[in-house]
C-alpha cells in the first residue's frame, strides 16, 4: 500500500501542526509541533492539564480559532480532505458533515432565546437548505430520540433554560450530529456535568460514534474518562503530545513521566490515610516555551540533557510513542513508579 | 391585572413628580408676575403686585396652591399659561406635532441607523471598515451640536442658498415638500448627535455575543459567520438594544431641544425653556409630566418588549406571579 493510499484512508491526519497566538505579552505557542492520525470508527482521546493546548488543537482542526491565532502544519487532513487551505467559505460547506464539535458547558453552547427544536433544525437545515418543513421535524424528531431525549415532541418546543446540564450535552449533541458528521470532536463534553451524568454522555457518545462509524476525538483533562471511552490515548504537556498509544498501552505501560505523575495523582491509586498525590509545580508560560524539555522542571527523573534539547518521540511498540530521554539507550534505567501491575 | 398594576405605578409615579416639580419651580427665584405681565410687572406698587398675586392663585402658602392645582387637574382643567395666556393644552397642542415629526423620525433614523452600522462593523471587527467607522463615528459624535447646526445652516443657507436656516415652515406656505426642506437641517444635527454612541454600543454588544460558546457550536455545524451574526448574536443582542432605546428616548428629545433652540424650530424643546424661564407653571407642569410619562411608559414597553423576545426573563416573570399566587 502506497503512502498516499494509507493517508486516505485515516479520517483525520494532522502532521506537525503548530499554533501561535498573537499577544501583547509576545507569541504564545499553543501548540506546537502535533502530529496525531485517527481511524475510522475510533476514539483518540486527548488528555492533559487545562491550558496544555487541548483546545488550541480542538479548533485548528475544524478552523474555528480566531483570527489572532497562526496556524501551520505540514499536514491538516479531515477525511482526505486537506483543509489547510481551505477559504471560510469552502469550511462552511464541510464543518457539520466533514466534522463537528460538541462544547464543554451546554450551559452556555446553546443559544438562550431559542427553542431546542429549532435550533436542532437549524443544523439540519444548514446543509440541505431545500428540505421540507415536515422532513425537518421528522429528522429533529429522530436525533432528538438518537441522543436520548425522551419524549422528543414535548421537548421540541422548550427553550434551553428549561433543561438540565445533561440534557442540554444531549441537544448539544444532536445538533453537531445533524448533518452525519465522519468525525466528532469532543471538547471535554462532561466536565461540567454531574458525575452520573458524565458516565451516561459518555456511554452515549461511544454508543454513537460506534453506530455511525464515525471516528471522534475526545478532550478531556480527566483520564479516567479516556479509560472509559477511548481506543486511542494521546497525553499533552505545553502544546505537545509526550506520550501517544493505545489506551491500554498508556495505562498498563507508561513511559513518560509525565504520564506516571497523572496516574500517579489518581484518587483511586492512594492509599488510605495519605494525602493525594500530585505533580509538583505549574505548568510553563508557553510565550516563549522553556529551552529543551518543557516538563523538566517538575520532572523527578529529568536528566541534563532534558534542560538542553526537547526529546524526539520514540517508538515503544508500532502505535506507542513517548518524547522522553529515558527511552534513550544511553539514558540509566528507571524503576517506574506506577504501571505494570495498574488496573483502572 | 398586570396592565393595572402597571397603570397604578405610573400614576403613583406621575403624582410625585407633579409635587416635586410645583415644589421645586416655585422655590426656583424668578417673578412669575413677570411672565404674566412682561415689563408692565416692574412698575408695579406692592399693593398691585399682592392683588395681581391673589388673582393668580400665587399668595397662599405652597402646599394650598398644589392641593388647588391637584383638584382642577383632576378635573380636566390643566390652567392657562402666563405667557401665551392661553389654556396649556392650546399652547401645547400647536407645538407637539412638530417635535415628534423632529424626535420622532430622528429617532427612528438613528436607530435603525446604528444598527445598521452596528452589525457592519460587528461582521467586520477589526478589519479596515470597522476600523475607519469607528474613527469617523467616534469624531462625529465629538462635534457639538450648536456648533454643527451653525455650520450647516452657514453652508447651506447662506453661501449655498438652498436651505431654509430657521423655522418649520415658510410663511408662505409649501406644504409637505415645504416642511421637508425646513426638516433637513435639523434633522441632520440630530441624528450626527446621538449616531454614533447607539452604533457602538450595538457594536460592542454583538461582539460580546459573538465571542459567546453557542457561535462557536452553531459554525461547527456549518452555519456561515453572517447567518450566525443575524440569526443568533442579533436575537440575544435585541432586548437589550431595545431597553436602551427606550431609555433614551428622553435622551434624544433633550438633544433636539438644543437644535430646536439652534434652528427656532417652533417645538416642545423651545417651549419647555421657555416655561422654565419665565416661571410659566402651569405649562411647566404639564410639560414635565407629559415628559415624566413618556420616560415611564417607554421603560415599561421596552420591559415588555424583552419579556416577549428573551425567554429568560419571560420565565423569571413566570417564577415571580407564581410566588406572589402562591405567598
Amino acid at each position: 500500500m502506497t503512502a498516499d493510499a494509507d493517508r486516505a484512508e485515516k479520517l483525520l491526519d494532522v502532521g506537525r501542526l503548530s499554533v501561535t497566538f498573537a499577544s501583547p505579552a509576545g507569541a504564545v505557542e499553543a501548540v506546537r509541533d502535533v502530529s496525531l492520525d485517527l481511524a475510522p470508527g475510533e476514539i483518540l482521546a486527548i488528555v492533559g492539564e487545562s491550558g496544555c493546548g487541548k483546545s488550541a488543537l480542538c479548533r485548528a482542526i475544524m478552523k474555528l480559532l480566531p483570527a489572532s491565532a497562526r496556524v501551520q502544519a505540514d499536514r491538516l487532513a479531515v477525511a482526505g480532505t486537506d483543509i489547510r487551505g481551505l477559504s471560510e467559505r469552502d469550511m462552511c460547506a464541510l464543518r457539520g458533515r466533514l466534522c463537528s464539535m460538541v462544547f464543554q458547558d451546554p450551559m452556555t453552547s446553546l443559544d438562550p432565546t431559542m427553542r431546542i427544536g429549532a435550533q436542532i433544525a437549524e443544523a439540519v437545515l444548514a446543509h440541505e437548505p431545500g428540505m421540507k418543513k415536515d422532513a425537518v421535524r421528522r429528522r429533529v424528531l429522530e436525533l432528538m430520540d438518537m441522543v436520548g431525549i425522551e419524549d422528543p415532541p414535548a421537548r421540541y418546543r422548550l427553550y434551553p433554560h428549561d433543561l438540565s446540564g445533561g440534557m442540554r450535552q444531549r441537544a448539544v449533541l444532536a445538533i453537531a450530529l445533524a448533518s452525519r458528521p465522519r468525525l466528532l470532536i469532543a471538547d471535554e463534553p462532561t466536565t461540567a456535568l454531574d458525575v452520573t451524568v458524565q458516565g451516561q454522555i459518555l456511554d452515549l457518545l461511544r454508543d454513537i460514534q460506534r453506530g455511525l462509524g464515525a471516528g471522534a476525538v475526545l478532550v478531556t483533562h480527566d483520564l479516567a474518562v479516556a479509560a472509559r471511552a477511548a481506543d486511542r490515548t494521546a497525553v499533552m504537556y505545553a502544546g505537545r503530545i509526550v506520550e501517544i498509544g493505545t489506551t491500554e498501552e498508556i495505562f498498563y505501560d507508561p513511559r513518560h513521566p509525565y504520564t506516571w505523575g497523572l496516574l500517579a495523582s489518581l484518587p483511586s491509586l492512594a492509599a488510605e490515610g495519605r494525602p493525594l498525590y500530585a505533580i509538583p509545580g505549574m505548568p510553563p508560560t508557553l510565550s516563549p516555551p522553556p529551552k529543551g524539555d518543557a516538563f523538566a522542571c517538575r520532572n523527578r527523573y529529568a536528566l541534563a540533557i532534558d534542560y538542553d534539547q526537547a526529546p524526539p518521540l520514540f517508538q515503544v511498540s508500532p502505535t506507542h510513542y513517548a518524547a522522553t530521554w529515558l527511552l534513550d539507550p544511553r539514558a540509566p534505567a528507571v524503576a517506574r513508579p506506577v504501571g505494570g501491575e495498574l488496573h483502572v | 391585572m398586570k396592565l393595572a398594576r402597571r397603570l397604578c405605578s405610573l400614576l403613583l409615579s406621575l403624582l410625585v413628580l407633579s409635587a416635586a416639580v410645583f415644589w421645586i419651580a416655585r422655590l426656583a427665584p424668578g417673578d412669575p408676575l413677570v411672565s404674566y405681565y412682561g415689563q408692565r410687572a416692574e412698575r408695579m406698587t406692592p399693593e398691585q403686585r399682592a392683588r395681581e398675586e391673589a388673582r393668580l392663585g400665587l399668595d397662599a402658602p405652597i402646599h394650598v396652591q398644589y392641593v388647588r392645582w391637584l383638584r382642577n387637574a383632576l378635573h380636566g382643567d390643566l390652567g392657562v399659561s402666563f405667557k401665551y395666556k392661553r389654556d396649556v393644552v392650546d399652547v401645547i397642542r400647536g407645538r407637539v406635532s412638530n417635535t415628534l415629526l423632529l424626535g420622532g423620525v430622528g429617532f427612528a433614523l438613528i436607530f435603525s441607523m446604528a444598527l445598521g452600522l452596528g452589525l457592519l462593523c460587528a461582521r467586520f471587527e477589526g478589519r479596515p471598515l470597522d476600523k475607519i467607522l469607528c474613527k469617523l463615528g467616534t469624531l462625529s459624535s465629538c462635534i457639538p451640536e450648536f456648533w454643527l447646526s451653525l455650520l450647516l445652516i452657514l453652508i447651506f443657507s447662506v453661501y449655498l442658498r438652498v436651505l431654509p436656516s430657521s423655522g418649520a415652515w415658510s410663511v408662505d406656505g409649501g406644504g409637505a415638500a415645504d416642511r421637508l426642506r425646513h426638516l433637513i437641517l435639523p434633522m441632520t444635527v440630530v441624528v450626527t448627535g446621538h449616531l454614533w454612541y447607539y452604533a457602538y454600543m450595538i457594536r460592542n454588544r454583538l461582539l460580546e455575543e459573538v465571542r459567546a460558546d453557542y457561535v462557536l457550536l452553531a459554525r461547527s455545524t456549518g452555519l456561515g459567520r453572517r447567518r450566525v451574526l443575524l440569526r443568533h448574536c442579533l436575537r440575544n443582542a435585541l432586548p437589550s438594544y431595545l431597553s436602551i432605546m427606550a431609555i433614551s428616548v428622553p435622551h434624544i428629545m433633550g438633544g433636539t431641544y438644543v437644535v430646536e433652540t439652534v434652528f427656532s424650530y417652533p417645538g416642545i424643546g423651545t417651549l419647555c425653556y421657555e416655561s422654565a424661564r419665565y416661571q410659566d407653571y402651569d405649562l411647566l407642569m404639564v410639560l414635565c409630566l407629559l415628559s415624566g410619562a413618556v420616560v415611564i411608559v417607554c421603560n415599561m414597553l421596552a420591559q415588555a418588549i424583552n419579556e416577549h423576545i428573551d425567554p429568560r426573563v419571560r420565565a423569571a416573570a413566570a417564577e415571580r406571579a407564581e410566588a406572589d399566587g402562591h405567598g
